[in-house]
C-alpha cells in the first residue's frame, strides 16, 4: 500500500508554503482514493446519475472532463481558474458549492487535494464505469408487450410457458413433470379459495374426466365467494389492513368499524372490479363518488393510517406505504434527504405528502345506529383545503422550511398529465345529516321520549301534583317540534331554497329552539330546587356530650357531607336560575340563529388525491401494473418475479423473467385490470401445474444450475398461510362457517368460533394466537410473509382445542360412514381420512402404519387405569368417543391434521 | 408427578439416547437424525478438539459505547471540547481504515465522524487481580474481570444499524441474508438434549430495519437450523403447552409416534424437501418441550441466593436476570447456542444514544450488569464456565466526539466485544484502539473473528462445513483469535 500519510503531512506543510506545494503533492493524490469519494459525497446528488444540474456530472472522470452548460470545469493550463475549484472556493454564498443547506463546504484539505489532482493532470482511470442513469432502469421503461418467444420443441399453449421454457432451454434446465392430478386440484383449491377440496369435490372432479375439467374448476373457484376472502386477505397484507388499536377504549390507531373497508376489498375482488378502479376508490372514492357510501368504504385504506398522537407519523405512513404498495417505490428514504439510489429528491417526498395533507378522517353515521362507537363508516375527506405542506429540513419536523411551501406533485416517472382540479361536493357530502335515515331516526327518538313523558303524566292521575310531569312533557314536545323545524331549515339551506324562504324558516327554527331552551331551563330550575329541598331535609346529626373521639369524627364527617350536598345543590340552583334568565332574555330575540342538526364539512375537496390516483393507474405509469402482477405471481408461486416486492427502484436488478413480467403487466392493463384474468392465465399455465419434486438425479443437475429454483423448473412446496391452516381444519370436518362480512370478531374466540379467519380482529396486540404462531401478517407492514418452522406451531396443532374438536367431529362422521372395526372398515376409514385431509390415498406403508396404530392405540386406551392425564386448562367443544377403538380413530384423524402434508401445498 | 415426563436426558449422545428410548420413531427417522450426528462427528473429528460445548451470546441492540464500558480513554477527558483536529491525534481523520465504512443509505442525522471531543461520562477502576479496567457502570461485572477477555480492537463496515445483522452473518446488510453464527453452530453440532431446541433465542428480536428475525435464522442451511424463540415467563412459558382436558399422555405419545412415521415416509418420498425434515424435528422437539420448557423456567427450583445473584429481586434487573438464569439452565441442559437480545425498541435499539448518553447508558448498564455478572459467577461455581463461552457484543461502538451536546454517534471503526469461559483466557485485554478510541489499531478484528474463535473452541472448522452450491467469502468466516485462547 502506498504511504497514504504522506499526503497528510504535505498538506500540513501546504498551509505554510502554498506556492510550492502543488507540484510536490501532485504525485501523491489518488483519484480513486482521494477525489472520487469526495465528489460523490459532496456533488453527485445534483451532478450525477440521479440529477444533472447545469448539465454537469461529476461522478466519472470522462464526465468531469466533459464539463456542463458553462463549459469545461477543469482547466489544466490554469489550474486555479478551473471552474470546479472556483465554485467550491468562492466566498459568494450564492455561488458556492455545495449550496447552503445541501452540504458542508469543502474543507481546506479537500480543496488542496482537488487542486493537486488537477495540477497533476486530473487523471482518472480509463476503464472507470459510468454509473447508469435512472432513466435507463428497467422498471422505469414503458410497459411494452414483449413478443412471446417461439418455442418449437414442445407444445406450448400458454405464453407464460413460452417465456419460461425459453430460459430452461438456454440454461439447460430440465423442467419437472406435471403434478399429480389430485395434488394439483388441492393446490388450486388452496391457492384460489384457501380451503382444501373435500372427498366429494375430488370425486366430482374425477367424474368430469374431460380435458377442460381443470380449467373449469379454476373458473368455478374464481366465481366462489371464498375466492374474495382468500385473495382479499392477500391484498389486506399489502394494504396494511388493521382493525382499530388502542388502550382500553381509547382509539390510538386505525379506526373503529374499519371492517367495512375489509368487506369492500372482499366484495370488490369477488366482483372482479379492476385493480385500477380499486386503487382509485381507495385513494379518492370520496372525491370520485361522493354519494356512494359503498365505494367510500374503500377510503378505509387512508383512514387506517390514523395515528392519534402524531399527524406526521400518520402522513408519513400514508406516503411511505402508498408508494411502496402501488408503485414499488421507497420514497420514504427521501424524507430527510434526497434518495441516494433512486431519482427522488427530498422535495418529491413532500410533494407527495402535499397530496394527502388536506385529508382527515371522519365517521359517517350508518342506518340503525346513532352511537358512532358502536357502528359507523370510517372514511377519508379533505378537511383543511388551504393547509400548507412544508419541507422538513433533514426530515426534522422542528425545522419546517416555511418560506417555500410545497405544492402537490408526482414523481416524473413518465410523460403524465397530472393536474389537480378541485371537486365540488354534493350537499349530502357537505352535510351528511341530509341522509334521510338520520332525520327519521333522530325524530323517532324524540317522538318516543315525548310518548314516554305523556304516559308518565297520564299515570300520575289528576289527584297528584302534576306540575313537574307536565313541564317535562311540554319540554319533550318542544324539543320534537323545534327539532323538526331545524331539520326543515337545514334541508332548505342545502337545497338552495330562495333567500326569503330560508330566512323565514331559520327564524322559525330559531324561535322554537329559544322557546324550547327556555322551557328546558324552567324545568331545570324546578328540578334543582327540588334537589335542594331534598338535601336540606336531611337531618343534622346531634352529638351526645360524652361521645368519644371516633364517634365525633364520624358525626362530623356526616354533617360535613350533608353541608357539601346542600352547597352543591345551591350552586346548581343558582346556575339554573342564571340560565333561565339568559333564556328569558334570548326569547326576545328575533334573528334566525339556530343550532344546525349536524356538522357541515367543506363544500369542495381539493381533488389532489383523485388526480394522484389517476396518475397511479395511468396505463403509461411504468410501475403500477408491474408491481401488481408481481404481487399476484408471488402468491401463486411462493416467489415473486421481482425479488423485492416493494422496491422496484435502482437497487432492484432486472429480473430473470423481466419479459414475462412485462407481458403479464400488459395483459392486466389490456384486460381492464382484471385480476381474475391474470389468475386464469397463471393457473392454466404448465409452469403452475408442475410437480414440486422430480427424480433426484435431475434435481441435482438442475440445482447445480439454479439452486434456488429462480427459473421455475419445478413448483416450490409451500407452507400454508396461517389463516388457511385454521380454515382448513374447520373445513375438513364441515364446520367452517361461510358467513361473509360483518364486524370484526374478537380474536379470543378463534378456538371456538367457526367463521373464516379473515373476519377476526387483526391489530397491534389483538391477533389470534394460533395465527401469530403461523406467521400471519404483521398489522403494521407485511408486503410478504415469512413462514417459519418452530416447535410452537407443532404444539398449536397438537394441543389446540379447535384441532382436537374438529378431529373428533370428522372422525365421528367417517366412522358413521365406515362402521365396524374389521380391517376392511378400518382401511376405508383410513383412506377416507387421507383423502379428506391430504387429498391423496395412503401408500401401502402409510396404510400399514395406520392399521398398526389403530390397534395399539385402542389397546392403550382400553385400560384407563394405566393412563395418565394431562392437567390441561382448556376444554375441547367436542368430547372424545367412549369406545377405545373409535377414540383411536379420532387420534388418527388428529395426527393427519398435524401431518406435514396437511400444512403444506405441494 | 403426573405432570412430568421422564426427566430430560442430559449429557448423552444422540445415538445412545435413541437406543435407550427405543421410541417408535421408525428406523428412517432414526437414520435422519443419525445423519446429522454423523456430520457433527465428522466435524468434531477434525482438529482441534472441542474445548467448549455451548455458547451464550448476548447482543446489545443499538450500539453500546465502548469508551464508557470496557475501553477507557483518558484523552477524551483531557481534550474534551476540542475538535479532533486540535488534538495531537488528528491523524485518525486520514486513516485508511475510514475506507472500511460502507454506507447503506446516507443519513444526515447519523453515521458521521463527530469532531468535538466528548469527555467520558463515567469513571473506571482496575478490577480483580488482573487489574482489567472496566467502567463504574459495571460494578458487578467488574468482580468477574479475571474471567473476562476484552477484545478492544473490533471493527465493522456498516455505520448504520444494519450492522446488527452484519454482526451475526458477517455480511453487509445490502448483501442480503445469510446463515447466522447461531445457525452454523446448530448445523455443525449435534444436540446434547433432545428435549430442547439446539439454538434458543430470548428477548425481543431486532427490528426489521436492522435485519429482524434474520439475525437468528439459518437462511440456506434450512429452517431446521433457525433459532427457536422462547419467552421467559414462568407464568406462561409456552403457548399451547398442554392439550385440552381429558387427553392422556400415552394417547398423545402414540399420536406423535405415528406422526413421525408418517412424516418420515413423506421425507423419504421428497428427499429435497428441507421443510418436512425441519418439521419432523420440530414436532419431536415440541412433544418434549411441553414439559422441558416450563421446567427450564421453573425458577422456584433455585435458591433465594441464586435469585438475588441474578437480580431477580430488583425491578430493573428482573427481566434480563430471568433470561440469564434461563440461559444457564438451558446450557446446563445441553442447549448449544443461546442468543439473547437486549435493548429492543422496535427501531434502532435502546443502546443507540445519540443524545442523553449518560442517562440512557447508566440505565441500560444497570439492567444487565448484575444479571450478566451473576451468570458468569454461577456458571463458574457450577463448573460450567469451562465449557460455555459467554459473548457480549453490540453492533458497533460510539464516536469519541459528541452529538447533540450530550450523546455519541455510531462508530464502526473501533469498539469492544468481550468473551468469557470456554477456554478463553481470562483477565486480559486484547487489541487496542488509538488514544481517542477512534480506530482499532492493534490486533484488529472484523466481527467474524469472534465467530471463528467460537467455532474453534467448539471444535468446528468452518471451512469443512460446506454447503453445495454456496460459496462463502473468507470475510464471512473470519479467523480465530489465537492469542486469546488459553
Amino acid at each position: 500500500m502506498r504511504n497514504i500519510f504522506s499526503v497528510f503531512v504535505l498538506l500540513l506543510l501546504c498551509n505554510i508554503c502554498l506556492p510550492l506545494i502543488n507540484n510536490l503533492q501532485a504525485a501523491e493524490v489518488d483519484y480513486a482514493r482521494d477525489i472520487k469519494p469526495m465528489l460523490i459525497e459532496k456533488c453527485s446528488s445534483c451532478h450525477g446519475a440521479l440529477a444533472q444540474e447545469a448539465d454537469l456530472r461529476l461522478d466519472a472522470g470522462v464526465l468531469i472532463h466533459q464539463g456542463g452548460e458553462s463549459g469545461k470545469v477543469i482547466d489544466l493550463e490554469h489550474v486555479t481558474e478551473s471552474l470546479l475549484l472556483e465554485r467550491v472556493t468562492t466566498d459568494d454564498v450564492d455561488l458556492r458549492m455545495p449550496p447552503e443547506g445541501e452540504g458542508e463546504p469543502l474543507k481546506k484539505k479537500q480543496i488542496e487535494l482537488l487542486k493537486a489532482w488537477i495540477a497533476a493532470g486530473a487523471k482518472t482511470p480509463k476503464d472507470e464505469l459510468i454509473p447508469a442513469q435512472p432513466k435507463d432502469h428497467w422498471a422505469y421503461q414503458p410497459i411494452v408487450r414483449p413478443a412471446v418467444p417461439e418455442i418449437s420443441s414442445t407444445e406450448i399453449n400458454n405464453p407464460i410457458d413460452a417465456f419460461i421454457k425459453l430460459k430452461h432451454q438456454q440454461t439447460g434446465l430440465q423442467t419437472a413433470p406435471s403434478a399429480d392430478q389430485h395434488l394439483l386440484v388441492r393446490r388450486l383449491y388452496l391457492d384460489l379459495i384457501g380451503i382444501p377440496p373435500t372427498r366429494e369435490q375430488i370425486v366430482q372432479f374425477d367424474q368430469q374426466a374431460s380435458e377442460a375439467a381443470y380449467s373449469q374448476l379454476a373458473d368455478q373457484l374464481l366465481a366462489s365467494p371464498q375466492y374474495g376472502e382468500r385473495w382479499g386477505r392477500h391484498w389486506m397484507d399489502v394494504w396494511r389492513y388493521s382493525d382499530w388499536d388502542g388502550y382500553k377504549q381509547q382509539l390510538r390507531g386505525s379506526q373503529r368499524h374499519i371492517w367495512r373497508w375489509r368487506d369492500w376489498i372482499i366484495e370488490s375482488i369477488n366482483a372482479d372490479k379492476g385493480y385500477n378502479q380499486m386503487v382509485l376508490e381507495m385513494l379518492a372514492a370520496d372525491e370520485l363518488m361522493p354519494e356512494d357510501y359503498d365505494a367510500i368504504r374503500a377510503t378505509g385504506y387512508l383512514a387506517r393510517n390514523y395515528h392519534k398522537s402524531n399527524r406526521d407519523i400518520w402522513l408519513d405512513a400514508t406516503v411511505e406505504h402508498t408508494a411502496k404498495a402501488f408503485l414499488g417505490m421507497t420514497i420514504n428514504c427521501a424524507k430527510c434527504h434526497d434518495h441516494k439510489f433512486d431519482p427522488i429528491a427530498q422535495q418529491k417526498y413532500y410533494e407527495l405528502r402535499a397530496i394527502f395533507e388536506p385529508h382527515n378522517v371522519r365517521t359517517e353515521r350508518v342506518p340503525g345506529q346513532a352511537n358512532l362507537t358502536l357502528d359507523g363508516l370510517p372514511r377519508a375527506y379533505d378537511a383543511e383545503l388551504d393547509v400548507e405542506t412544508y419541507l422538513y429540513m433533514q426530515g426534522n419536523e422542528k425545522h419546517p422550511d416555511k418560506e417555500n411551501p410545497v405544492s402537490p406533485a408526482v414523481p416524473a416517472l413518465f410523460d403524465d398529465s397530472f393536474k389537480v382540479t378541485p371537486v365540488q361536493l354534493p350537499a349530502v357530502a357537505v352535510f351528511p345529516s341530509l341522509q334521510p335515515h338520520i332525520e327519521k331516526e333522530q325524530l323517532a327518538v324524540l317522538a318516543k321520549q315525548l310518548t314516554q313523558k305523556q304516559n308518565a303524566l297520564k299515570k300520575l292521575g289528576e289527584s297528584a301534583d302534576t306540575k313537574q310531569a307536565t313541564l317535562q312533557m311540554e319540554v319533550a314536545q318542544l324539543k320534537l317540534h323545534s327539532s323538526k323545524s331545524r331539520w326543515v331549515a337545514d334541508k332548505a339551506k342545502y337545497a338552495d331554497a330562495a333567500k326569503e324562504e330560508l330566512e323565514k324558516l331559520a327564524k322559525l327554527a330559531a324561535t322554537e329552539e329559544r322557546e324550547f331552551n327556555h322551557q328546558q331551563a324552567q324545568l331545570d330550575q324546578m328540578l334543582k330546587q327540588a334537589a335542594l329541598d331534598t338535601a336540606e331535609k336531611v337531618e343534622v346529626t346531634q352529638l351526645a356530650e360524652d361521645a368519644d373521639d371516633a364517634v365525633k369524627k364520624k358525626v362530623k364527617a356526616e354533617n360535613d357531607k350533608r353541608q357539601a350536598a346542600i352547597d352543591k345543590a345551591k350552586k346548581d340552583l343558582k346556575a339554573a336560575v342564571d340560565q333561565l334568565a339568559k333564556t328569558e332574555k334570548a326569547r326576545k330575540l328575533t334573528d334566525g340563529k339556530y343550532t344546525s342538526v349536524g356538522t357541515a364539512y367543506p363544500k369542495t375537496s381539493t381533488g389532489r388525491r383523485l388526480a394522484f390516483a389517476r396518475w397511479v393507474i395511468d396505463p403509461k405509469n411504468p410501475l403500477t401494473a408491474r408491481v401488481a402482477v408481481n404481487h399476484i405471481w408471488m402468491r401463486h408461486f411462493g416467489e415473486p418475479l421481482v425479488t423485492n416486492v416493494f422496491d422496484f427502484g435502482l437497487r432492484s436488478p432486472k429480473p430473470e423473467y423481466a419479459e414475462l413480467l412485462d407481458w403479464l403487466a400488459a395483459e392486466l392493463i389490456e384486460h381492464n385490470w382484471s385480476m381474475k384474468h391474470i389468475h386464469r392465465l397463471i393457473v392454466n399455465s404448465q409452469a403452475y401445474q408442475l410437480a414440486s419434486s422430480m427424480n433426484p438425479k435431475t434435481t441435482k443437475a438442475n440445482q447445480s444450475i439454479d439452486p434456488d429454483n429462480r427459473l421455475i423448473w419445478k413448483v416450490n412446496a409451500r407452507r400454508l398461510d396461517a389463516e388457511v391452516i385454521r380454515d382448513s381444519i374447520l373445513s375438513a370436518s364441515g364446520s367452517l362457517d361461510l358467513t361473509a362480512g360483518g364486524p370484526d370478531i374478537d380474536f379470543n374466540e378463534g378456538e371456538t368460533n367457526a367463521r373464516r379467519s379473515v373476519y377476526f380482529r387483526h391489530a397491534y396486540e389483538k391477533q389470534m394466537k394460533m395465527l401469530v404462531l403461523f406467521d400471519t401478517a404483521g398489522p403494521n407492514e407485511c408486503y410478504r410473509r415469512s413462514p417459519s418452522i418452530i416447535p410452537q406451531q407443532a404444539l398449536a396443532l397438537a394441543n389446540s382445542p379447535l384441532t382436537l374438536s374438529q378431529a373428533r367431529k370428522l372422525s365421528q362422521q367417517l366412522s358413521e360412514e365406515f362402521p365396524g372395526s374389521d380391517t376392511s372398515a378400518d382401511s376405508q376409514f383410513i383412506e377416507a381420512a387421507f383423502q379428506q385431509l391430504l387429498t391423496r390415498k395412503p401408500s401401502e406403508a402409510e396404510l400399514a402404519a395406520c392399521h398398526k396404530f389403530l390397534s395399539t392405540q385402542a389397546t392403550t386406551l382400553a385400560d384407563a387405569t394405566k393412563l395418565t392425564s394431562f392437567n390441561g386448562n382448556t376444554k375441547a367443544q367436542v368430547e372424545p368417543a367412549a369406545d377405545p377403538k373409535l377414540r383411536a380413530r379420532e387420534n388418527l384423524v388428529h395426527v393427519l391434521i398435524h401431518h406435514n402434508d396437511f400444512v403444506t401445498v405441494r | 408427578m403426573a405432570d412430568q415426563l421422564p426427566p430430560p436426558i442430559q449429557s448423552q449422545t444422540r445415538r445412545s439416547f435413541l437406543t435407550e428410548m427405543g421410541l417408535g420413531f421408525g428406523s428412517v427417522a432414526l437414520s435422519a437424525m443419525l445423519q446429522k450426528e454423523a456430520l457433527a462427528e465428522a466435524t468434531n473429528a477434525l482438529p482441534p478438539a472441542a474445548k467448549a460445548k455451548s455458547v451464550i451470546w448476548l447482543f446489545m441492540i443499538g450500539g453500546a459505547s465502548h469508551m464508557e464500558s470496557f475501553d477507557p480513554k483518558p484523552m477524551l477527558n483531557k481534550h474534551a471540547g476540542k475538535t479532533i483536529e486540535e488534538t495531537p491525534f488528528k491523524d485518525v481523520l486520514s486513516s485508511p481504515y475510514l475506507e472500511n465504512e460502507r454506507v447503506v443509505a446516507f443519513d444526515p442525522n447519523n453515521g458521521f465522524i463527530r469532531n468535538e471531543i466528548y469527555p467520558l461520562q463515567i469513571g473506571y477502576k482496575k478490577r480483580g487481580q488482573s487489574g482489567l479496567e472496566i467502567s463504574d457502570w459495571f460494578p458487578h461485572l467488574g468482580e468477574q474481570a479475571d474471567d473476562m477477555c476484552l477484545v478492544r480492537s473490533m471493527w465493522t463496515e456498516d455505520s448504520n444499524h444494519g450492522a446488527q445483522l452484519q454482526f451475526h452473518t458477517g455480511r453487509h446488510r445490502v448483501d442480503g441474508f445469510f446463515p447466522t453464527i447461531g445457525s452454523w453452530v446448530n448445523y455443525g453440532l449435534g444436540s446434547l438434549n433432545e428435549n430442547l431446541p439446539e439454538f434458543v433465542v430470548m428477548g425481543n428480536p431486532l427490528a426489521d430495519c436492522c435485519g429482524g428475525r434474520e439475525a437468528h435464522r439459518a437462511n440456506y442451511l434450512g429452517p431446521q437450523y433457525d433459532g427457536v424463540p422462547l419467552k421467559i415467563d414462568p407464568n406462561d412459558p409456552l403457548p399451547y403447552a398442554k392439550p385440552a382436558q381429558g387427553v392422556y399422555r400415552e394417547e398423545q405419545q402414540g399420536e406423535f409416534e405415528l406422526l413421525n412415521q408418517l412424516n418420515q415416509l413423506t421425507a423419504d418420498k421428497f428427499p429435497d424437501d428441507d421443510a418436512v425434515r425441519a418439521r419432523i424435528r420440530s414436532f419431536e422437539l415440541a412433544y418434549r418441550m411441553q414439559t422441558a420448557v416450563p421446567e427450564v423456567v421453573q425458577f422456584s427450583d433455585e435458591t433465594a441466593a441464586t435469585h438475588k445473584m441474578y437480580g431477580l429481586d430488583q425491578k430493573e434487573t428482573k427481566t434480563f436476570g430471568q433470561q440469564m438464569l434461563a440461559a444457564r439452565r438451558l446450557v446446563e441442559r445441553g442447549v448449544r447456542f443461546v442468543q439473547v437480545y437486549h435493548g429492543s425498541s422496535g427501531g434502532a435499539g435502546r443502546w443507540d444514544s445519540h443524545k442523553g448518553l449518560k442517562n440512557s447508558h447508566s440505565k441500560l448498564c444497570k439492567e444487565i450488569d448484575q444479571p450478566v455478572a451473576g451468570l458468569l459467577k454461577d456458571l463458574k461455581q457450577r463448573g460450567l464456565l469451562d465449557e460455555t463461552i459467554v459473548v457480549w457484543a453490540s453492533e458497533f461502538g460510539r464516536t469519541p466526539g459528541s452529538q447533540h451536546a450530550d450523546g455519541r454517534d455510531h462508530h464502526p471503526f473501533g469498539f469492544t466485544v468481550w468473551m468469557a469461559g470456554g477456554g478463553i483466557k481470562g483477565g486480559i485485554a486484547h487489541g487496542k484502539t488509538d488514544e481517542l478510541g477512534f480506530h482499532a489499531v492493534e490486533n484488529r478484528h472484523y466481527v467474524t473473528d469472534i465467530h471463528a474463535t467460537i467455532l474453534h473452541q467448539l471444535g468446528l472448522d468452518p471451512h469443512q462445513m460446506v454447503v453445495p452450491g454456496r460459496k462463502r467469502l473468507e470475510k464471512e468466516i473470519g479467523k480465530p483469535i489465537h492469542q486469546v485462547i488459553a
